[in-house]
């Protein structure tokens, strides 16, 4: 009955606090919600925590707060694996959590985090909290009732059916190769450079693919909402094609493709994807951004597809699993408190 | 943007001319040939060239006591950079301030500075006088995380935000100030989190990008041209030689260095653009080469340069 815990101390950090109207999420407030978390979790009985070690040191900061290790009735421990401060340690730490049994890995991050942490974790769900940028994975929510939702889960009190969600995902190859994959959405952008990774300049954009999609999503997938709605489990996709700057495109859509910046994206059509069809990549040499971050670059001459996939990862639904836990009386007692 | 090939083998060039200029600078601290203090900048070249890359004429950039990266990314001459390190009359201070006095201001160049975080009212200062004449210039100061904790910080951070001074405050995070760990000498690993305190944008880069450095500072650049005030650009990074040289370095691994070392940001730069076809093997070559002959040349101007005249010794010191 152990649960996992990734923070990433770079997310709600990048340039879109200057591109856009972003969030800034300091890493102090997310130590206040990591102890938050710890004590969901510690009320329902979880046996063990592991902790991704971070630069920042979140397993430290947040256990200092709560009286340290005896302020909780669970154990908690840190991954023994060295830190490299890049997105590889999201995703050893998420193997490594896997392999030690956990039940539920609960991620502090953005949609570019979930990404990562989804390609370690195989078959263990995710309660993705948000403290990113683009947040369409993530969920806002209370970092009491994150812990109590994983929990839950972790400890068997609600069936995995009652509680958890399968999620989609892009797959991207590169010469027939898979090299990454997407949990939102998949941006082919006509640049050089994955730079500062962000992605606000529509003019850039050629094609889009996204596993959802409604109007109310920051980023991206909100292009894809404008046109129709696809939820988290209709099992299908969307393409996009998106005109030249300039040019006359047949519509635009408004989208909100970043935290205050609403934009009119020129799109020249658009269509369904079904499970496992493939979108190749019209133009090279391109950028691909994925979940919002410029990620995969592709040379001249190379060949890049994109492929829906239904095999994204579980994510824990926690408005419905804390809905299950109380239909089943697991918060009531009769017992007086001691 | 889409760089055309003229400006990336630009930067390209900028970047290692800095590096070859500051490992001949190295090479002849060894040998004794320079006197005084010298603070390499190796490993940081990206951040230099991604951002003053953005300038233009009108604009200053306020330096460290690192500052020769800075000098050379602004366009100052490296004969006489070089002549001012050797404390030759031919230098830019004519030979009496030495590597960390060195400035220009005809170039926006305001100087090397010694004190570790005074370039931030200097900066502040500069942009200042850019509004108060309307000429569409903006500042940046170059600094580093242990100056983040200076009252010149955030004395400057305030006013800037509350003038809404046309400034880009550039941290350039080498993760120690002089022997003192970032994690030993406060308590946030991103000084871009202070920007919050300032109502002010702060974003974190990979300093050891180009890319990535160019593009954060173009937006703030863009933002402070338009009147909307300061941004706190962070660039993660790291100076692959001592904070001076002669520095033991007993407070950092060889592990650690070893694993910065892998992320060069030159490095980085040429493997891209040999990727993209955008150059060939031979052509950076050349360009190498080219740069080699320049920082030779700029060595035999400091030598032949003579040293100031006794008769020199109050000169240029005192303000009449």
């Amino acid at each position: 009955m152990s649960v996992g815990i990734i923070a990433n101390p770079a997310s709600g950090k990048d340039i879109r606090r200057l591109v856009a109207h972003a969030t800034v999420f300091d890493n102090n407030e997310k130590v206040n919600l990591l102890r938050r978390i710890l004590l969901g979790l510690d009320s329902l009985g979880v046996e063990r925590v592991w902790f991704m070690p971070d630069y920042f040191g979140f397993y430290q900061r947040a256990l200092d707060g709560l009286a340290g290790q005896g302020g909780l009735n669970m154990e908690t421990r840190l991954l023994d694996m060295p830190i490299n401060a890049n997105q590889e340690d999201s995703r050893r730490a998420a193997k490594l959590m896997a392999d030690a049994g956990v039940k539920c890995i609960i991620t502090l991050g953005g949609d570019g985090t979930n990404r990562v942490v989804a390609k370690g974790a195989g078959v263990v769900p995710l309660l993705p909290v948000s403290t990113g940028t683009n947040n369409v994975f993530p969920v806002m929510v209370e970092g009491t009732v994150a812990g109590l939702a994983a929990g839950l889960v972790a400890t068997g009190k609600v069936a995995p059916e009652e509680s958890l969600l399968r999620t989609k995902k892009l797959i991207i190859y590169l010469n027939d190769q898979p090299v990454d994959i997407a949990l939102i959405d998949a941006v082919v952008l006509a640049d050089q450079f994955t730079g500062s990774r962000a992605v606000w300049d529509v003019g850039k954009i050629k094609q889009i693919v996204a596993t959802r999609g409604a109007a109310s999503n920051i980023g991206i997938a909100s292009v894809v909402g404008g046109l129709r709605y696809i939820s988290i489990a209709d099992p299908k996709g969307m393409q996009v094609a998106v005109d030249e700057p300039g040019e006359d495109a047949p519509f635009y859509v408004r989208a909100a493709i970043g935290p205050g910046l609403v934009k009119r994206v020129p799109v020249t059509g658009y269509g369904m994807l079904g499970p496992e069809q493939r979108v190749a990549v019209r133009e090279t040499p391109c950028v691909i951004a994925v979940d919002g971050e410029r990620e995969i670059q592709v040379n001249a001459g190379e060949r890049a597809e994109i492929e829906l996939s239904l095999k994204g990862p579980l994510v824990v639904d926690v408005e419905r699993t804390l809905a299950a836990a109380a239909a089943r009386g697991v918060f009531r007692e009769t017992r007086p408190p001691a | 943007m889409a760089f055309s090939k003229e400006e990336m083998l630009g930067m390209y060039r900028k970047m290692l001319l800095i590096r070859e200029f500051e490992e001949t600078v190295a090479n002849l601290f060894s040998q004794g040939q320079i006197p005084g203090f010298v603070h390499l900048y190796v490993g940081e070249e990206a951040v230099a060239v991604g951002v003053c890359s953005n300038l233009g004429d009108k604009d200053y950039i306020a330096s460290t006591h690192r500052g020769h990266g800075h000098g050379i990314a602004r366009g100052a001459s490296v004969d006489k950079m070089m002549a001012e390190i050797f404390g030759k009359i031919n230098g830019y201070c004519r030979g009496k301030g030495g590597s960390m006095h060195i400035a220009d201001v005809e170039l926006g160049f305001l100087g090397a500075n010694g004190i570790v975080g005074a370039g931030l009212p200097l900066a502040a200062g500069a942009a200042f006088a850019n509004k108060y004449l309307k000429n569409n210039g903006v500042a940046v100061c170059f600094f580093g995380d242990g100056a983040s904790n200076r009252a010149t910080f955030h004395e400057a951070l305030n006013l800037a935000s509350i003038w809404k001074l046309p400034v880009v405050f550039v941290c350039e995070n080498n993760m120690y100030g002089i022997s003192m760990s970032q994690e030993r000498h406060q308590n946030i690993t991103d000084v871009a989190d202070r920007a919050v305190a300032y109502g002010i944008p702060g974003v974190s880069v990979d300093g050891n990008d180009l890319m990535a450095v160019y593009e954060a500072a173009g937006e703030a650049v863009k933002r402070a041209r338009a009147g909307e005030g300061p941004t706190l650009i962070e660039c993660k990074t790291y100076r692959h030689r001592g904070h001076f040289e002669g520095d033991a370095c007993v407070y950092r691994s060889e592990d650690e260095l070893n694993e910065w070392k892998k992320k060069c940001p030159i490095q980085r730069f040429s493997t891209r653009l040999l990727e993209m076809n955008m150059t060939t093997r031979e052509e950076l070559e050349s360009i190498a080469a080219g740069v080699k002959e320049q920082i030779k040349t700029a060595v035999e101007y400091a030598n032949r340069s003579p040293l100031p005249d006794e008769t020199e010794l109050t000169t240029d010191v005192y303000c009449d």
